[in-house]
């Protein structure tokens, strides 16, 4: 079956050249998560070769609505360089194929990975939004930027409090003091910070670009760097 | 001067401030707890009572934090009621009211997590089928049976753990834990935090309270409902301002 996700990855590489690669690479890459989850019985999004696998997907397919949008190469041939590159260290990564242990068995769990994956992968794509309004220098992105962020908040917020719902029915607390949590309080703020300094003045236009592209740095850590470098109720 | 003080209080500015100060607070807090030993006993305690016993040098970035969030409270009332105060011919009611609201959420959670870290309790022990243990409010838990299930490879596939709670000698209440269904009992509730099935059957068992569970989830829930309003209009407003087709 891995067969399937492998052939994403040629697609998205071509997806630079021309943009409908990368969407014809969506298709066995959201087909192989659906394979997956079916073979498995549960929702394939435990460890790190089907969390990466879903976060890339999830990019590809938030970025169909900037297709009217947003009509810029740079920003489509960025996406299908972050895609390739997260789909090749998926394929890189160990699968899990053991079952659900009991407790993560529960739609709380479901609802808290994959709100948190969309809301990664809408920063990413706000990141990208940043890097193509600066190149460009277009300033209209901008606010294209801060829309993309507010809906990734959005799943954010939405994803610590159902997760937050799950950990007091499993484990009696609804807060856990690791570095994880931190990390993720810490990614909330930050946005949280960005929201509200886009309403001074000072801050519109390129500092909220770059302080939208420099989120996904933190993204990234609390994803992967903290699931791997430290012990938290979330390491892989 | 006190008209001052409010004003400073109520200022975005200020906000952003105590936001940046927070993240770097943590950010120092996320390097400190795993080079500390002390952070591994975090959770046998309430907050308040664990962190008065540890050593400053552990504990520094976490009063900090304390005391930047307590400040955060006060700006997030305050700029709130500047905001609903100065704005009262609005023509979008709504669009004024969905960021108070978020605010309101948020000062909810910081409430639950206040309540928590003062008044919280937890308690483990190993128990086995059969084993009787005293609760907070004096009555008993008895641990009837424990049954587990595992698949052909091993793996615990299911679980359930019977028990029954007794007063002055006599059963008043039976329940069944299983995965992600715990047992409540007069604010206190009963989790399995681990199972053994040899040599003989027995569970963690994890007997807390958590008084600020409820105002979590009430505070959770506003916070949803403000944000969802306010991702709508914004998105509306920001897609209208650029002439561009909204993507909602």
């Amino acid at each position: 079956m891995l067969w399937i996700a492998i052939a994403a990855l040629p697609l998205y590489l071509l997806g630079i050249w021309k943009r409908p690669f990368l969407y014809v690479g969506l298709v066995p890459q959201a087909g192989y998560l659906l394979f997956r989850g079916v073979a498995l019985g549960r929702l394939p999004l435990v460890g790190p070769h089907d969390t990466l696998t879903f976060l890339s997907a999830a990019i590809v397919a938030f970025t169909i609505p900037f297709y009217v949008l947003l009509k810029k190469p740079l920003f489509f041939r960025s996406t299908a360089v972050l895609s390739a590159v997260l789909t090749a260290f998926a394929l890189m990564a160990k699968q899990h194929n053991t079952p659900l242990p009991p407790v993560l068995d529960t739609v709380w769990f479901e609802l808290h990975v994959v709100l948190a994956f969309f809301s990664y992968a809408l920063f990413g794509i706000g990141a990208i939004i940043g890097l193509t309004c600066l190149r460009e220098r277009d300033t209209l992105g901008e606010g294209l930027q801060y829309r993309t962020i507010l809906v990734g908040y959005c799943c954010f917020s939405f994803s610590m409090i159902f997760g937050g719902v799950w950990a007091y029915l499993a484990w009696g607390t609804y807060w856990l003091w690791t570095p994880k949590e931190l990390w993720t309080s810490i990614l909330w703020l930050f946005y949280s910070l960005y929201l509200h300094a886009r309403l001074q003045s000072r801050w519109a236009g390129k500092p909220s670009v770059i302080v939208g592209m420099a989120g996904f740095a933190v993204v990234l850590f609390t994803y992967l760097g903290v699931s791997l470098l430290m012990k938290s109720s979330h390491t892989f | 001067m006190l008209k001052g003080l409010i004003k400073l209080l109520a200022s975005l500015k200020m906000s952003l401030w105590l936001l940046l100060s927070l993240l770097f607070l943590l950010l120092a807090g996320a390097f400190i707890m795993p080079l500390r030993a002390e952070f591994q006993a975090i959770h046998s305690l309430p907050l308040f009572q664990w962190v008065t016993r540890q050593p400053l040098s552990a504990t520094w970035w976490l009063w900090a934090a304390i005391g930047v969030v307590s400040l955060l409270a006060a700006n997030t009332l305050f700029c709130s009621l500047d905001s609903l105060m100065r704005k009262k011919t609005v023509t979008q009611w709504l669009m004024l009211i969905s960021p108070q609201i978020i605010h309101i959420g948020f000062l909810f959670v910081l409430l639950a997590h206040l309540m928590s870290a003062i008044a919280g309790f937890k308690g483990v022990a190993v128990v086995h089928e059969g084993t009787v243990l005293q609760l907070p409010d004096r009555s008993a838990l008895q641990v009837r049976t424990i049954a587990m299930s595992l698949d052909p490879n091993g793996y615990l596939r299911d679980w359930a753990v019977d028990v029954s709670y007794g007063e002055a000698g006599r059963i008043v209440g039976e329940d069944r834990l299983m995965p992600n269904r715990p047992s409540f009992r007069e604010g206190i509730g009963i989790y399995v935090k681990d199972l053994r099935a040899l040599p003989d059957k027995a569970v963690l068992l994890e007997i807390s309270r958590e008084p600020g569970a409820p105002w979590a989830l009430i505070g959770g829930v506003i916070f949803m409902i403000g944000t969802v309003t306010l991702l709508i209009l914004r998105m509306k407003r920001e897609a209208k301002n650029e002439g561009a087709p909204s993507i909602l």
